[in-house]
């Protein structure tokens, strides 16, 4: 992974210093929380509904042993004792004081880490692909490109004041979307051209939210070289173009479809033809020289791992055969496996780790993945490198430390937001209701039997949770002071990428769950065979027959109050 | 039910974002349930706009809201205010797990 | 007035003319766009250093003769709308403006950092904002990851 060097640790010093500065200009009065809070904004700092809130960088979700025991430190000596993990592979602490954020940023630079830019009108963390540099289906490995892009967005003085948030995902893998570029200001794929040229398509407009959009291509090939001028040149056309007169429609997506790609991919080609200069192009020593610190950690030789694996599916150990079945991947290394860690469990918030629970994934991932581990946008943890001889030693350990759930990417590996229990912009809460998920469904032949379904839980229109793009999508939403949710179907953020559609009339919290037990019931009853996953269905047969599902009628599910 | 009678002036201690409701006498209680109750709406803005203007050090994004008061008791509106009144719905952090103890007496 | 040039407090030399008023008789006046673009000739050839302010949604593009203005003045109506360093960039590395450039408005010192690397040189600070600890502001960062109108060399150019 990337090492600073002096000038990434004067870097983040610095910053830490400044932000220190403007928290004793604002404990002294001397500046409003209004100029405050934009600057507080750009270090990570949110005001919550209980407390403040900081959210620390991870960039593209890896991180070093060391700096999971240094999180888990923070956690226990400024905070509750727990972190929380992000839909965007951040990590975010609910309880700290305002007079400690500087302290505890000092505590993150000594692990290079930071919380720069992880919130405010700016660019925010580059995200990847959880599998990047060991998937089998990789092209090529986004990190170093995802590190370069890191570097140039950090204090960039001209777009530190856009209309609003901008975020960038990168995959390397053209075959399975895991990064959901697709629904970013700007995603970015690696691609090859037909001279085998590597390269990258720029799409550009994609998003959730108000109005969701996917993202549309802005330049088929853009060569390596150019990669940080063009990149500058979608965002400076935004900083001059995109609206701010009003807050819910000042994303990218929207100049983009007010503008038409043509419009705006014309009017960032004229500010690239006259701003790019030689210096800006991004020379294959610099890319080398970054991509240096992703290389494969010393594998040892090994057997493929395809007849262990199969082995262990079908073994007696129930428990952990459902774990390989469902939490274990395939690497490229023969004789390797990367292992998708699920924090999910009844009873705990999505995403929420204890302390004692981050000392004990450091341990693991020092003793089973080269001292690496990777935060995944869907609020779980991987450890990319693990040898299949070891699994099952690994699972026992990860059982007894709450952490072994064979339930990733089934039903109760739910994605919600904080919601209204900490979060100043819910309109409602979402935890619960994950909560009361993980709980009802919480049967492994039922996880196993329903298969592969994504559950995604927002507690308000800023789509934090995700909820478009979920197979299963709930909304919630404010009725006259009250808590309702809005159920949708057939999302999904990949390849495949589509948008959910809202199923009929909003539902009170006592209701929401059995409507999605109702919606799988119905999926059960009408899947062509056991291989057909539920997205599929949806897809085939439409939303009706989950309407009659839940509502009892077509009527009833268009009946107003959603 | 009551109709909802009376305003309180809110915020958030600047210190640590924690929830803050002015109490009558002008300081500042993390309880809702000591907060000063307005008769008048506009009494209660014009309260806010003097935070605003002269008490940043302590109290950030302070504004008014409704309650219902009856008695001792004061009832927000909205379930936000309610969570803002009493906290997250869910525990906060989860317990460690138990250590499965095979032998007596750990 | 006092404002902020070359990284020194200094009395400003230039003054702002609203439109609608009336121009001094002498002096370094600064105008609208507006203004400038309906009567530049007169307006140039009257004043030896002439001075445009733009509005924050104002492009260089609209500015004829550029290369005869002493200064353009950038406006920030809000210190969150961020179109002036957009805006500055390009007059600088674009259209190669090599006169004053100032930010006026709402400016605060935490954005000094930030606006002198996107190319301005000058800065009015909002009123009431002091001014003597203000200066620290171009110091907090000896290093820089990007390229910017101060340095056309991203970092990887200068490691």
């Amino acid at each position: 992974m990337y090492q600073y060097d002096d000038n990434d640790r004067r870097i983040i010093t610095e910053r830490a210093r400044q932000f220190r500065g403007q928290i004793a200009r604002r404990l002294s009065g001397e500046i409003s929380e209004e100029e405050f809070k934009p600057l507080r904004l750009q270090n990570g700092l949110y005001m919550q509904l209980h407390a403040y809130m900081l959210r620390v960088a991870i960039p593209y979700g890896l991180l070093s042993s060391t700096q999971v025991r240094k999180l888990a430190h923070i956690a226990r000596t400024y905070d509750r004792g727990y972190a929380h993990l992000t839909t965007r592979q951040n990590v975010q602490y609910n309880w700290p004081k305002l007079a400690d954020v500087p302290t505890i940023l000092d505590e993150l630079a000594t692990v290079e880490m930071h919380a720069v830019q992880t919130s405010g009108n700016c660019v925010r963390n580059i995200t990847a692909d959880h599998f990047a540099g060991i998937a089998p289906d990789e092209l090529e490995d986004p990190r170093p490109y995802c590190e370069i892009l890191r570097q140039w967005s950090t204090f960039h003085p001209e777009f530190a004041y856009l209309p609003r948030k901008f975020k960038i995902a990168v995959t390397g893998a053209p075959g399975e979307d895991r990064a959901a570029v697709r629904f970013h200001d700007i995603g970015l794929r690696i691609v090859e051209n037909e001279r085998g040229e590597r390269g990258f398509e720029v799409l550009v407009g994609g998003g959730l939210g108000r109005t969701p959009e996917i993202g549309r291509v802005c330049r088929a090939f853009l060569p390596k070289r150019h990669f940080l001028s063009y990149i500058e040149s979608i965002l400076r056309v935004y900083n001059l173009f995109g609206r701010r007169d009003n807050k819910f429609k000042a994303r990218i997506k929207i100049l983009v479809t007010a503008l038409g790609i043509d419009e705006f991919r014309r009017r960032v080609d004229e500010d690239w033809e006259t701003t790019r200069t030689p210096e800006l192009e991004l020379p294959n020593e610099e890319i080398a020289r970054v991509a240096a610190f992703f290389e494969p950690p010393p594998y040892e030789p090994l057997q493929t791992s395809d007849r262990q694996l199969a082995g262990f599916e079908l073994g007696r150990d129930r428990d952990f055969g459902n774990w390989v079945k469902n939490n274990v991947m395939r690497h490229k290394v023969p004789g390797y496996s990367a292992v998708i860690i699920s924090v999910k469990a009844p009873g705990t918030p999505p995403g929420d780790v204890s302390d004692t629970q981050l000392d004990s994934i450091a341990d693991v991932a020092d003793r089973y993945s080269f001292g690496r581990i990777v935060v995944t946008h869907t609020q779980n943890f991987v450890l990319s490198d693990v040898k299949t001889s070891e699994l099952q030693r690994l699972h026992a350990e990860l059982v007894a430390l709450d952490l072994g759930k064979p339930n990733a990417n089934k039903l109760t590996d739910v994605i919600t937001c904080p919601g209204l229990d900490y979060c100043d912009l819910a309109n409602a809460r979402s935890i619960p209701v994950s909560l009361e998920i993980a709980e009802r469904f919480d049967r492994i032949d039922y996880l196993n039997d329903v298969g592969d379904v994504s559950i995604k839980i927002s507690g308000c229109i800023n789509a934090c949770g995700h909820h478009h793009v979920g197979n299963i999508g709930i909304l919630g939403i404010d009725k006259r002071g009250e808590e309702w949710y809005q159920l949708m179907l057939g999302g999904s953020p990949g390849n495949d990428a589509s948008i959910g559609e809202i199923l009929g009339a909003a539902l009170a919290q006592d209701e929401i769950v059995d409507a999605i037990e109702r919606v799988l019931g119905r999926y059960l009853q009408i899947r062509e065979s056991e291989d057909e996953r539920f997205i599929d269905t949806v897809r085939r047969v439409g939303l009706e027959p989950f309407k009659q599902a839940v509502y009892g009628s077509v009527a009833k599910a268009a009946a107003v109050g959603g | 039910m009551p109709a909802p009678n009376r305003w309180v002036v809110t915020g958030k201690f600047t210190d640590d974002g924690s929830n803050a409701w002015r109490r009558a006498d002008g300081t500042w209680s993390r309880r809702l349930v000591e907060a000063g109750l307005y008769t008048e709406e506009a009494l209660a803005n014009a309260q806010v706009a003097e935070t605003i203007a002269n008490e940043q050090r302590q109290i950030s994004d302070a504004y008014v809201i409704k309650v219902y008061a009856f008695g001792a008791t004061i009832d927000p509106l909205t379930a936000r205010e309610r969570i803002r009144a009493n906290g997250p719905t869910i525990r906060v952090r989860r317990p460690d797990p138990e250590r499965g103890s095979k032998t007596d007496g750990d | 007035m006092l404002i902020i040039r070359n990284r020194a407090i200094v009395e400003d030399d230039f003054v702002h003319v609203p439109d609608g008023a009336e121009l001094p008789a002498a002096g370094k006046p600064i105008v609208t766009l507006a203004r400038y673009a309906g009567a530049r000739e007169e307006l140039l050839g009257r004043y030896p250093a002439l001075g445009v302010r733009m509005a924050s949604d104002q492009l260089p593009g609209d500015i004829p003769d550029l290369d005869r203005l002493v200064l353009i003045a950038i406006e920030f109506p809000r210190f969150t709308d961020g179109r002036g360093y957009s805006t500055a960039r390009q007059l600088r590395d674009r259209h190669r403006f090599t006169g004053e450039l100032r930010a006026v408005g709402w400016v605060l010192r935490d954005q000094l950092y930030y606006m002198e690397r996107c190319g301005f040189d000058a800065f009015e600070l909002k009123p009431g904002k002091p001014l003597e600890n203000a200066l620290e502001a171009f110091r907090e960062f000896s290093v820089t990851y990007q390229a910017a109108a101060d340095d056309k060399r991203p970092l990887y150019r200068r490691r």
